[in-house]
């Protein structure tokens, strides 16, 4: 009996094994460490350091100017995102799904920038940004086109808007798409013939249906906003001076370039973790209440 | 019926600017590859007055065309393959065991997918040192297999539910042991969510800037996107190279979307309902 269990236990372990170790290695040890080293002051050489307890945190949230900056610089950002992406989204999604014919050709189109890597996308606006747009305002005499796209601080938040919209939108696209397809044709032609307009039938009988779609992007777009690096890497690269930069490329720039601080660094890393995880279980919580009402 | 009609004309021609304006960045960067420098700055907007190639010729070397896909190509595969294979066999297992000891293993892995990677970058770097995977191509295809485990996990957890466990049944008792009840019975009928697997854990790697230029430091080891990268930051003047590196970049993701769009779409949305 004992032998049968061993048996049975060792080829639970073959099985989860080879997952499990890489999994550790690479995901389970270095978030742990990650927490471990953020309370201390280890400069990533030494062999020894000193627990600092909740100093580190302390520091970045209260004497680092710069930190501070990319993370309301990231949160204006994330707002945006997560409304101006979303908006587009559905919008898109529901003009396409009234095309017969033509609906295959828009959603191949519209997703096709998501395919081109967030990085490449940057780049190739950059062209329009720093090249096409100030000669098409030198061509046409119209001032829009010629700001400083990309050195302007206040301008440039918009361009890396625009590049992570164009990049972006198109994924979130086809889950509205795949949500409206699980809308009953039937339920829309009830509304129409009880005298609703296409708007309130958009409002009273499609909206309702297609919540948990609008639950999963927003979590995806909250989740991804907040990661956000190389559109503005591409563009911007956090410039002009750190006036762009986001929390990802701050906690970059601190733990990459021989600043040796290990501990700071890490400690950025935790609160960025933590402030995702609140965001988003608060999202959850408030959609996932609003999906079983409706 | 009228205003039916002129409002479905309407939405027509509001996508077809919309689309024009979203194509537009793609097609700026096409044509505008194709010309050499003193046609550029006449006008970015009009068609080349005659096609060059050179910048093609020139971007083709540059980013060390041939060897850098090859490069995305190696580690693509072998981080899908590795995926695939280490999550089909642990999220069956885990799926059908429920001891506590696989509960417990099954949360850890789910509640990884919530670790944003910017949070564990330093620490895995450091970690991918230790164990000497840093620099090379295959060290990094086994540090992706460790990251893009728990999702597949999570997907195939979901899809072997819907399995019926008679299957294991009438195969052990013809003979089978676990292994192969695992690999002759169980996977082949996990291929729709594999190919949904795949899918997600391609347009991921392929498409992943920030770990590459982390893990790889000879410039004979870089991705596609990594090359192209360097060149953009070596040549950041010279527009017609760039626009080529570009779209050289983009050419092998734009065919991968003309054959396996469906697939695609169907994967992300799958991918996106299951989560």
């Amino acid at each position: 009996m004992l032998a049968k269990g061993f048996r049975k236990y060792a080829i639970f372990i073959s099985f989860i094994a080879p997952a499990f170790v890489l999994y550790a290695a690479f995901l389970l040890i270095p978030t742990i460490g990650g927490m471990f080293y953020s309370f201390t002051d280890w400069n990533g050489l030494n062999p020894d350091y000193d627990f600092i307890g909740l100093g580190n945190f302390v520091e970045a949230l209260k004497e680092d100017p710069d930190f501070i900056h990319s993370l309301l610089f990231t949160l204006k950002y994330v707002l945006f995102m997560v409304v101006l992406q979303n908006v587009f989204a559905l919008g898109l999604a529901v003009l396409i799904e009234t095309r017969a014919r033509s609906k295959g050709f828009f959603r191949t189109i519209f997703f096709m920038p998501n395919m081109i890597s967030t990085i490449i996308s940057a780049f190739m606006w950059t062209f329009v940004f720093a090249q096409v747009l100030p000669q098409l305002a030198e061509k046409t005499g119209i001032a829009f086109f010629g700001q400083s796209w990309i050195g302007n601080p206040d301008v440039s938040f918009f361009s890396i808007l625009i590049v992570s919209l164009w990049n972006g939108v198109g994924y979130m696209m086809i889950i509205y798409l795949a949500g409206l397809q699980g809308v009953p044709q039937s339920l829309r032609e009830a509304s129409v013939i009880d005298g609703a307009t296409p708007f309130q039938t958009f409002r009273n009988v499609t909206l309702p249906m297609i919540t948990h779609a609008i639950t999963i992007c927003f979590f995806l777009t909250l989740n991804g906003a907040f990661k956000v690096f190389e559109a503005v890497y591409g563009l911007t690269g956090g410039g002009p001076g750190r006036s762009t930069q986001v929390i990802t490329m701050n906690i970059y720039e601190e733990a990459f370039s021989n600043n040796f601080r290990y501990g700071y660094a890490s400690a950025k890393s935790v609160i960025l973790f933590m402030i995702i995880l609140i965001f988003t279980f608060i999202q959850i919580q408030v959609m996932k209440k609003r999906e079983v009402e409706a | 019926m009228r205003q039916k009609k002129s409002t479905s004309l309407l939405v027509g021609i509001l996508l077809a600017i919309a689309a024009a304006i979203s194509f537009f960045p793609i097609y700026l960067a096409i044509i505008n590859s194709f010309k050499t420098q003193g046609d550029m700055f006449r006008s970015f907007i009009s068609l080349p007055t005659q096609i060059s190639f050179d910048n093609y010729a020139q971007a083709f070397d540059k980013i060390n065309l041939l060897g850098s896909t090859f490069n995305s190509v190696v580690i693509s595969v072998l981080g899908i393959g590795g995926i695939v294979l280490c999550a089909s066999l642990a999220g069956y297992k885990l799926s059908r065991t429920s001891e506590l000891l696989s509960q417990i293993i099954f949360f850890l892995f789910i509640a990884s997918m919530l670790v944003p990677f910017h949070s564990i970058m330093i620490p895995l770097t450091r970690m991918a040192k230790t164990l000497s995977v840093q620099g090379s191509t295959y060290g990094l295809a086994v540090v992706y297999i460790g990251l893009g485990v728990n999702m597949a996990i999570f997907l195939y957890h979901g899809f072997v539910k819907s399995i019926p466990r008679e299957l294991e049944e009438a195969a052990q008792m013809d003979g089978c042991n676990e292994y192969q009840t695992f690999f002759r019975i169980i996977f082949p009928l996990l291929v729709p969510i594999t190919v949904t697997i795949a899918i997600l854990d391609f347009l991921w790697i392929w498409n992943d800037f920030l770990l590459p230029l982390l893990m790889l430091t000879d410039s004979a080891d870089f991705t596609l996107i990594l090359s192209t990268n360097t060149l953009f930051g070596e040549y950041n003047k010279d527009w017609s190279l760039i626009l080529s590196a570009l779209v050289l970049t983009a050419i092998p993701v734009i065919i991968i979307y003309a054959f396996f769009q469906r697939f695609i779409m169907h994967g992300i949305a799958e991918g996106a309902v299951k989560g």
